[in-house]
């Protein structure tokens, strides 16, 4: 990224020769050159993400091996939180709850929006109608959003919003967040309302990228619609197809907003995911104490197989395109 | 010509000068100020309180000021999570004053983590007056006094009297067994679709809370202290199964508990306000938060004793909150703050002038008087103080509590387990969850997970580690 | 770090370093994308024929229809019931105004109970400084590492690429505790602005953005800068950050949505209900607040964020435009 390009605003820095070579070893030399100028420019840059990015990263790992509270000095513990977040009963219930939550968000989320952007870049006249209604939800402060299904949409009486609408239909009232069953999914199905606007936007604009050459060329071949979709559209989409596929994984991992406010992780654990878990060892110990070690460790454990992951997934699908 | 170099140098000034102001604002949060006043910083009430009620407690601030000049105060909305308590603490965030439950008193003070009071409580004139039984629970194991105990309620029935009525039940006899709990919660559910007949709390930690509850008062107990300290967990009893039976009886046979399983403190006094719930267990105080936050009306509002079961063990699960003081706080701050825990949380318990005072800024801004409490002090003490506030009390209410302030006193308090009491509600929390929301969940495997969990919390503290 | 579990924000990421070559592709491209794009996937023969054009127009139909359901309808209800008498809401939430419409709500919502205003303000305050701390670090940064290039800029900009595929979560308890403790600053920025400024101008994907944006700017300008005796600041203050007004503005409306959205990280370092955002403080008070209250507070803190979106269309939904750079 920085082949071409000519040093700006400053010498460059290795136009000196011999004669100039103590200059620049002394501070003044260093002043001289620009060195200050550019110190001050990346000092606000240095410290915030020092202070707030790099050194957290890696208290993170000092920390998960201490035992912290605010009463003693931190003690080195070893792998201790790592065990006890192994020997967590409700360690393999978050697993599978995140697990459960992102395999509905791939299957609510991941084709849905494919096919409604694929379908609205045939558009012909109000096309930015269509994107702006879809994208709506997307600017709904998440909160408000989570509030608003909670109180109204799911409300499990018959009179709830979604009961009211399946009463129309002959259906009786579902229990939605109220049973452990249909919680995880009630959830998905607000966090893939919440998000498929985002997705569509991408897809939208991968699809008007597409080199109209292409389609010609596959009509020349006697293509109909179907098999340009087929042939065409989707091989041109797969790159982005494949990061939005590990990218919303990743997410999804990660989820805590619908979780901790629509169930708090009830009924009976059902929607108790990873996150919430680290949260509940962090601040939510009850006696005085928070259990930081063992949610960091839990991070660091999410983290790594995050990392795995994707190192897994884009060495499989390298191959892929190799293909 | 504005020069880059000098709004450079500029804009380097304004991030030095912001980051003194920082550093200035959180050094100087409390203390002694420039007139030589003390601040001090109290928990005034749970966010979310009404207009007029939080006039009625800036009122009272008022009064205090006046009569401690040298006093400056500062309420501040404030409500007890066990759960940040602890970075709170360490980023210097929480009032002077303020409250924490019975469960959690004994265990901050044995830490360190609450300012010892003994000397400034022991001096006040009540100091030696106190009920055994409740201060008890504002000590640590060596015997200091860290704090008083104010609003000690004991678990009760609240019960939406119009809803008695409308369903042809008699508002002045509410239940005084489980069985009639059951009768009146299914009358209220078919004459009132839609309303839950009866209903507890279930998350949050209230829903082991209100299970430990229900276990009481059919003579169980979810902890037992051994005559060497060893405390023993047993959740997994007959009584607290009967309790859970109750439950998924009223929930799937009787279907008299409503669409909502999912409540809170907060959230089953809205659906009581709000009309979802006929009948709930809760504080016997309750009453007070109903009207400061949900908008109930005191004239429908009726409250009885939790049924309890024959059998000397059976008895009403009672708790409270205890006001303590920052471990932070200068001495000077630590007299100024028990000054006003004496003038807001003693001094109505023991004096007439102050009770009436008191009851008069309540009724002013609409708030509750007479709100059913249990005694702090010995029971003469209280019966006279119920006599003083009698003519303010909000009207109809005391008739309205009559079913359970007539029966209380004679009933059998007992306090609640007192070993990671908090950790072992929240373990109970998903246990009525499943209950409630699966037909035939294993409850003995649920309960003996929970025994197990909180068993293991247990013995990893120091003063259980060396006892067997 | 502003949000802690937003998907799409890891999607804009991944967009980031290509806004520049994006907007000159919207000047050369897209635009005429809107007329002059000739075809998709369905070509104008195809057009032609009826059984298609009748199929195709049925689906887009059918599809607005289904957009007006999901991405209006709930917005309206939530105006509707924010209008609406509670009990209304409660029996008869999908009825339309059966009773008319009441404003109390709204009343009783900025009133003195709910007192809405005041976590629309903190609310305000938080996106400014946001942004503020965001521009500064972004545009400081990406001028040095991007134009003045010093040795140590690879490894820099190295460091601020690598935090990207670190995961949020990894940073919630360590950052929470730097909070209380904060190395260089001292005293605990718990329940100050500041906790919430300060971490969220740590964004690489706002340097990464300003990098890109300026690494596509001609060089000859900063040579013809440098001839005319220019230093690094002029350069920067008058040369550069005049130039520099579209990625400013989309650093900008991303500040401020994102601060809308932001929850967990608010939640942690603002216990305090005097400093406390609405997206922290809507949930505390739905235990407390009557139903309709709370939706007329709900619908409160939805219209920034929609008149923003209404207002800079163009900005997020190109947004995704950018998403063409993931491509190769």
């Amino acid at each position: 990224m920085t082949t071409s390009t000519e040093r700006v605003g400053t010498r460059p820095a290795v136009s000196g020769g011999a004669a100039r070579g103590a200059e620049r070893r002394s501070p003044l030399g260093w002043v001289k050159r620009g060195g200050f100028a550019n110190f001050i420019f990346i000092l606000p840059l240095l410290l915030i993400f020092g202070i707030f990015s790099w050194w957290p990263i890696i208290d993170s790992v000092i920390i998960s091996v201490q035992h912290t509270n605010f009463v003693a000095a931190p003690t080195f513990v070893g792998w201790n939180n790592f065990v006890f977040v192994l020997h967590d009963p409700l360690f393999l219930t978050a697993v599978k709850n995140t697990g459960y939550f992102a395999l509905l968000a791939l299957i609510f989320g991941y084709p849905l929006p494919l096919v409604l952007a694929v379908l609205m870049s045939e558009v012909k006249r109000a096309k930015g109608l269509f994107s702006v209604l879809a994208y709506i939800p997307v600017v709904v402060p998440p909160v408000v959003s989570v509030l608003l299904w909670k109180v109204g949409f799911y409300d499990a009486s018959a009179t709830g919003v979604f009961n009211s609408i399946l009463g129309w239909v002959g259906i009786p009232p579902q229990p939605w967040i109220q049973d452990p069953a249909s919680a995880m999914p009630s959830l998905v199905l607000e966090a893939t309302w919440a998000a498929a606007g985002g997705t569509i936007i991408i897809y939208l604009a991968a699809l008007t990228n597409v080199a109209p050459e292409l389609y010609d060329a596959a009509e020349v071949d006697g293509a109909g619609i179907w098999k340009k979709i087929w042939h065409v559209t989707l091989p041109q989409l797969r790159g982005i197809l494949l990061i939005t596929f590990i990218l919303q994984i990743i997410g999804t991992a990660q989820v805590f907003l619908e979780p901790f406010l629509f169930t708090a992780g009830g009924p009976v654990n059902s929607t108790t995911t990873v996150l919430l878990l680290i949260y509940q060892y962090a601040f939510q110990s009850s006696d005085g104490g928070s259990n930081y070690g063992a949610a960091t460790a839990l991070s660091l454990m999410l983290a790594g197989f995050l990392a795995i992951l994707s190192w897994v997934y884009f060495r499989v699908t390298r191959n892929w395109s190799q293909n | 010509m504005k020069s880059p170099r000098k709004v450079a140098i500029l804009a380097a000034a304004g991030v030095a000068a912001a980051s003194l102001a920082l550093s200035g604002c959180s050094a100087g949060a409390a203390g002694a100020n420039a007139n030589g006043k003390t601040e001090i910083v109290v928990a005034s009430l749970e966010p979310g309180a009404s207009a007029e009620a939080l006039k009625a407690f800036s009122d009272q601030v008022k009064t205090f000021e006046k009569k401690n000049p040298d006093i400056l105060l500062k309420g501040e909305e404030y409500k007890w999570t066990g759960t940040t308590f602890a970075a709170e603490l360490a980023g210097g965030t929480l009032p002077d004053v303020f409250g924490v439950p019975f469960t959690d008193s004994k265990a901050l003070a044995n830490n360190g983590q609450l300012a010892n009071l003994n000397k400034l409580v022991s001096a006040l004139p009540y100091g030696n007056k106190f009920n055994k039984n409740v201060i008890a629970v504002a000590k640590n194991d060596k015997g200091d006094i860290f704090g008083l105990p104010y609003t000690p309620y004991a678990m009760a029935i609240s019960y939406n009297r119009a809803d008695f009525t409308k369903a042809g039940l008699d508002p002045n006899k509410p239940p005084t067994t489980w069985d009639e709990v059951e009768a009146d919660a299914i009358a209220i559910h078919k004459a009132l679709p839609g309303v839950a007949g009866y209903m507890q709390m279930t998350s949050g930690n209230t829903g082991g809370w209100e299970l430990t509850s229900a276990t009481y008062s059919r003579g169980g107990r979810m902890e037992t202290t051994a005559s060497n300290g060893k405390v023993t967990v047993k959740t997994d009893n007959d009584q607290t199964k009967a309790a859970l039976a109750y439950l998924s009886k009223l929930r799937w046979k009787d279907n008299a508990m409503g669409s909502n399983f999912l409540l809170d403190w907060d959230g089953i006094n809205q659906a009581f306000g709000s009309g979802k719930v006929a009948m709930y267990m809760s504080g016997s105080d309750v009453i007070t938060a109903l009207v400061q936050n949900d908008k109930v009306d005191p004239a429908n509002y009726g409250v009885t004793t939790i049924p309890l079961e024959s059998g000397p063990d059976a008895g009403v699960l009672g708790g409270g909150n205890v006001a303590v003081v920052n471990v932070h706080d200068t001495p000077a701050q630590q007299a100024a703050a028990v000054k006003w825990i004496d003038f807001y949380y003693g001094q109505p318990q023991v004096s007439q002038s102050a009770s009436v005072t008191q009851s008069k800024t309540l009724q002013a801004s609409k708030q509750i008087v007479g709100a059913p409490t249990l005694p702090i002090f010995d029971q003469a003490t209280y019966t006279q103080q119920q006599s003083w506030i009698k003519p303010y009390a909000t009207p109809g209410l005391l008739a309205n509590v009559a079913p359970f302030t007539s029966t209380i006193l004679n009933d059998n308090i007992v306090p609640e387990p007192n070993k990671h009491t908090q950790d072992l509600y929240g373990a109970l929390d998903s246990v009525v969850q499943a209950v409630l929301t699966q037909k035939n969940p294993n409850v003995d495997s649920l309960l003996k997970a929970v025994d197990v969990k909180i068993q293991a919390l247990i013995d990893a503290d120091p003063d259980q580690a060396s006892l067997k | 770090m502003t949000t802690l579990n937003d998907p799409l924000e890891d999607r804009f990421v991944v967009q980031a370093p290509e806004v520049g070559k994006a907007r000159r592709r919207r000047r050369g491209g897209v635009e005429n994308e809107e007329v002059g794009r000739d075809r998709g996937i369905v070509s104008s023969s195809d057009w032609k024929r009826p059984r298609i054009r009748f199929s195709l127009t049925t689906a887009h139909a059918i599809l607005l229809v289904l957009l007006v359901i999901f991405g209006l309808l709930p917005i309206l209800w939530l105006v509707k019931s924010a209008l609406t008498p509670t009990q209304d809401t409660l029996t008869a939430p999908i009825a339309v105004f059966p009773h008319g419409i009441d404003w109390n709500n709204l009343v009783a919502a900025v009133g003195p109970n709910v007192q809405i205003g005041i976590y629309f303000l903190n609310t305000v305050w938080v996106a400014m400084g946001n942004w503020a701390v965001q521009i500064v670090v972004a545009t400081t940064g990406g001028f040095a590492l991007s134009v003045l290039k010093p040795k140590y800029g690879r490894v820099v900009s190295g460091m601020v690429l690598a935090t990207l595929f670190v995961p949020a979560v990894v940073l919630l308890v360590p950052l929470y505790l730097t909070i209380l403790h904060p190395l260089v600053i001292g005293s605990s920025m718990l329940n100050t602005f500041w906790a919430v400024w300060l971490p969220s101008g740590a964004s690489a994907f706002n340097v990464l953005l300003v990098m890109r944006f300026f690494d596509s700017l001609p060089r000859e300008i900063f040579e013809a800068a440098e001839t005319d005796g220019a230093g690094p600041f002029r350069l920067f203050w008058s040369i550069i950050l005049p130039m520099s007004r579209p990625v400013i503005g989309v650093v900008t409306v991303f500040a401020i949505i994102n601060a809308w959205k932001d929850f967990l990280w608010p939640l942690l370092v603002l216990p305090n209900v005097a400093v406390q955002p609405l997206s922290v403080r809507l949930p505390q008070i739905a235990g407390q607040t009557d139903l309709g209250v709370l939706i007329a507070a709900l619908a409160i803190s939805t219209v920034i964020p929609i008149l923003l979106f209404l207002a800079f269309q163009k900005t997020f939904l190109s947004g995704g435009g950018f998403g063409g750079a993931v491509k190769g």
